[in-house]
């Protein structure tokens, strides 16, 4: 593994406070795993992670998408094209859901960019995938397409509600041997998981949490697992090395 | 030895860089970055008699020039380590720095005991008396010169192993605790730990730490360790270890010239992974160009 020097290439606006770099890194284009992330520069202290969005092996590129929630964002969604920016990646365990047949993606939030990724991964590998999305409202769709089940929690585009509601229009009768992967915000995942407990399918979560190093050895960006041992009540993993993506039955929530 | 080679008392290290406890595990994760057997050593992550989960999250907050963090001491306790991660890090090729820390005196005698049974792959027993974000923890004890001189003697007594005392900057003059450490048979100090912060979300208007403070460290802290080592450099006798902000070969040899006689290197490495190799790297040129010995530089501070 190593710490790469990295031109971005392109920058594009997807709506007034998210935008979408196009960053060129050969080895992370052809490492990366869907559900992995990157941890960049934004000219700040730390660096910050995100979720790869997307892949593209042949021009050596990789993207990913930047929702301004702070300092550090707010400098990364300003960054010019032809800017050199240090990316540690690919990092964390990513999904690992070649073995099932029908890929089930729920995304909320900014986990519309990894589950992009996982979406393009999936369907190259031959899978069955469908996708479901869920936004505030119309005017906060981004990265969809018409082959995405869209849902909006005011009802100005597609389901009314969230994407538990659009989950629970799918004909499950249909699908062969599947998995649910969910990535956003942890109510949307914690709902998604006891959905797809009671249909009895698998699911995989991808968690958050405020991160430092990136690569295992500051133990700041823990999330609360159930703990193997019997008696403890919990382990803190690392987000960044254990996971982001953990099964949904091992999360306390 | 190469020119940057050190000594620490009686401990010989190729390089004065110890990467500093709590930044760098038990090094499984940097050693897929770099071959850690260019260091001077590496001080494991902050171990304690039982297991601990630590603190809850959130335990990062990032600040001028630094970060805040709250851990806690998250660990897997010591007998763990030496079951699992103790041969592995002997197996790095650089110096063992076992760290840790307790709640009370029985603990710390009781750790350093299991460890002394490990002695020969062990190079230094690294005490912490300093971490900021255990509730009733051991920043109280290191605060106290009294305190400091009794635990330091109890361990002494444990091992014959070169005993490291990692001070808390967080007092108002850290040379009596200090002097405390070396006069009950301290082989060094450790200078210095996080200092005791606070960062606060203007929305919530609550702490960003869960623990409400947490320990500051990087660059912002530089100076403060800076004139702590120099300070101790003028009434101690045994080395110091300088600790606190360094990020370049020239943090390196600012806190020689204060008066340590290696360094540790912590936030830096959460930034840049790597970045002890190109310091490392720039040391040997430093030293090549000036055609100097890099301990020479120890304590060669002439004050105004």
């Amino acid at each position: 593994m190593q710490e790469y020097k990295c031109k971005i290439k392109n920058i594009t606006n997807l709506n007034s406070d998210t935008v979408y770099l196009t960053i060129e890194c050969p080895d992370i284009a052809n490492m990366a795993k869907p559900g992995q992330f990157v941890n960049i520069s934004a000219d700040k202290f730390l660096k910050r992670p995100f979720g790869i969005a997307s892949v593209d092996k042949e021009n050596g590129t990789f993207c990913i998408g930047v929702k301004i929630v702070g300092k550090g964002t707010k400098i990364i969604s300003q960054f010019a094209v032809g800017k050199e920016i240090d990316v540690l990646g690919p990092l964390g365990n990513g999904f690992d859901a070649d073995m099932y047949q029908d890929i089930i993606l729920v995304a909320g939030g900014t986990g519309v960019f990894p589950i992009n990724f996982a979406k393009e991964y999936y369907t190259k590998l031959g899978k069955n995938v469908k996708v479901i999305q869920g936004f505030r409202s119309k005017d906060q769709i981004i990265m969809s397409d018409d082959n995405c089940i869209v849902s909006t929690d005011d009802g100005t585009y597609g389901i009314h509600g969230n994407c538990c509601d659009a989950l629970k229009t799918l004909d499950w009768t249909q699908f062969n041997n599947p998995v649910i992967l969910t990535v956003g915000p942890l109510p949307m995942m914690k709902f998604t998981g006891l959905l797809a407990k009671e249909l009895n399918v698998p699911c995989f979560v991808s968690m958050e949490q405020r991160m430092a190093c990136g690569i295992g050895i500051c133990l700041v960006c823990i999330c609360k697992i159930k703990a193997e041992e019997e008696g403890k009540p919990f382990d803190h993993k690392r987000c960044c090395k254990d996971g982001p993506v953990f099964p949904y039955e091992e999360v306390i929530w | 030895m190469s020119r940057i080679g050190v000594k620490v008392g009686n401990v010989d290290l190729k390089s004065p860089i110890i990467l500093a406890s709590g930044t760098c595990n038990f090094g499984h994760e940097l050693s897929e970055y770099y071959d850690l057997s260019i260091l001077g050593g590496l001080s494991s992550k902050g171990l304690t008699c039982k297991p601990r989960v630590g603190n809850e999250g959130v335990r990062v907050a990032e600040c001028s020039s630094g970060m805040l963090n709250s851990v806690g001491l998250q660990n897997p306790g010591v007998d763990y380590f030496i079951e699992h991660d103790l041969d592995y890090m002997r197996s790095l090729g650089c110096g063992v720095i076992v760290n840790a820390a307790g709640h009370s005196f029985e603990d710390y005698i009781e750790i350093v005991s299991k460890l002394n049974k490990h002695k020969d792959k062990i190079d230094a027993l690294e005490i912490n008396l300093s971490c900021p974000n255990v509730k009733a923890g051991c920043m109280s004890v290191g605060s106290d010169p009294n305190q400091v001189a009794q635990i330091v003697s109890l361990m002494r007594k444990e091992t014959d192993l070169p005993l490291w005392i990692k001070l808390t900057p967080n007092v108002t003059d850290i040379k009596p605790i200090a002097l405390a450490a070396q006069n009950s048979g301290a082989d060094a100090v450790v200078l210095i730990n996080t200092l005791l912060g606070m960062a606060i979300d203007i929305k919530t208007r609550r702490p960003v730490l869960r623990n409400n403070t947490g320990g500051y460290s990087g660059p912002a802290v530089k100076p403060v360790a800076l004139r702590m080592v120099a300070e101790c450099s003028k009434v101690l006798d045994i080395p110091i270890i300088g600790c606190g902000g360094i990020s370049t070969y020239e943090d390196v040899l600012e806190f020689m010239i204060a008066g340590s006689s290696a360094v540790e290197i912590g936030t830096a490495s959460l930034i840049h992974p790597t970045c002890p190799v190109d310091i490392t790297k720039d040391l040997e040129d430093y030293c090549e160009s000036n055609n100097i010995n890099l301990k020479d530089l120890t304590g060669t501070l002439e004050l105004w």
